[in-house]
């Protein structure tokens, strides 16, 4: 007996039920792809991926209620099994980057044709990364430069104290002076001098901006060891 | 750094042209009155031989990318290096002073 392929399970979402209609012809025509929920806006879209919890997710960028980026990182964060694609009106730099930062597996424009759709789905479920051919360089060249900004960061982490470590950690966290000497089992005094120190080591004038360093370079896991 | 650990940097040879398409990538060299065709990988390795950016950097953001393995990866980089080289568009430019001081920025 012949072993029945698994179908590749969709979730659809586009503010354009026109739109959603075309993609939903064209994918259901492969006997391999299922639509298996369609979204009219972002959070409808998040909703039913964690519902129906697809294989693959097509998303417009462009979304109503929270766009297809903000979607995007939700999606991978709550359902990381699924690959996420979003596509946009005409090629653009800046969303497909945006995209491949939040999670997306890749980016497809709105001027290929529908068809592409097809190719595109079975691509990111087999795990492949969909970037448009004349977009790869400059992806290259961002991810080469956010791991060059993630390295700085962690030297500028590495010349803090461990105590200093664990300040920073508590103030990302949103932690107050006192709330960081309580944990720490010191004076608010020496935990203000602690964050003095460590605002100058890394080069930032204020605590919301040592958060945002925090943040912005992913160092949080070189600093929960000590912080939690 | 050790100077035998030290990164070589790869740089386009200036004064190419560069025309894309749908459908191909040739880079055209006046001095020579060659035409290079390339695929969508060489071109994206060659807008990043900018003289700044290390063959290990390169391999990583496909691997970030792409999920391959790093010795695949490598394997694809260094080749398409060693062509461009092969065919005369690029050269190496030498890790100096300055890039010590931009490591440590």
């Amino acid at each position: 007996m012949a072993a029945v392929e698994e179908q590749v399970r969709v979730l659809l979402a586009d503010e354009q039920a026109l739109f959603r209609e075309a993609m939903r012809v064209v994918l259901s025509s492969q006997d391999d792809l299922q639509v298996v929920s369609e979204a009219k806006d972002g959070q409808q879209a998040v909703a039913e991926a964690v519902r129906v919890q697809p294989d693959v997710a097509l998303l417009d960028a462009m979304l109503p209620n929270g766009d297809g980026i903000h979607a995007a990182a939700q999606i991978a964060d709550r359902v990381p099994t699924c690959r996420v694609i979003v596509f946009s009106g005409q090629e653009d730099e800046r969303v497909l980057l945006d995209a491949l930062e939040a999670g997306a597996a890749g980016y497809l424009s709105k001027e290929s044709p529908l068809v592409d759709l097809i190719e595109a789905t079975r691509a990111v479920h087999r795990g492949e990364a969909l970037v448009p051919p004349r977009m790869l360089g400059a992806v290259l060249q961002r991810l080469i430069q956010r791991r060059r900004e993630r390295d700085a960061a962690l030297r500028r982490v590495g010349g803090l104290t461990r105590r200093e470590r664990e300040v920073l950690g508590l103030l990302a966290q949103g932690a107050d002076n006192d709330e960081i000497a309580q944990r720490l089992v010191i004076s608010p005094e020496t935990a203000r001098t602690h964050i003095q120190n460590m605002l100058g080591k890394l080069g930032v004038h204020s605590r919301l901006e040592a958060a945002a360093f925090v943040v912005q370079n992913a160092v949080m896991d070189e600093l929960t060891e000590v912080a939690t | 750094m050790n100077a035998s650990l030290r990164p070589r940097f790869p740089v386009r040879k200036p004064d190419l042209w560069l025309r894309q398409s749908d459908s191909e990538n040739a880079i055209f060299d006046p001095a020579t009155d060659k035409v290079h065709l390339l695929n969508a990988t060489a071109v994206a390795i060659w807008t990043l031989c900018d003289g700044g950016t290390t063959p290990a950097e390169m391999v990583q953001a496909v691997c970030d990318l792409s999920g391959l393995p790093e010795d695949v990866a490598e394997e694809d980089v260094m080749r398409v290096l060693v062509e461009f080289g092969d065919a005369g568009i690029l050269t190496w430019r030498e890790f100096d002073r300055g890039d010590d001081e931009a490591e440590g920025a």
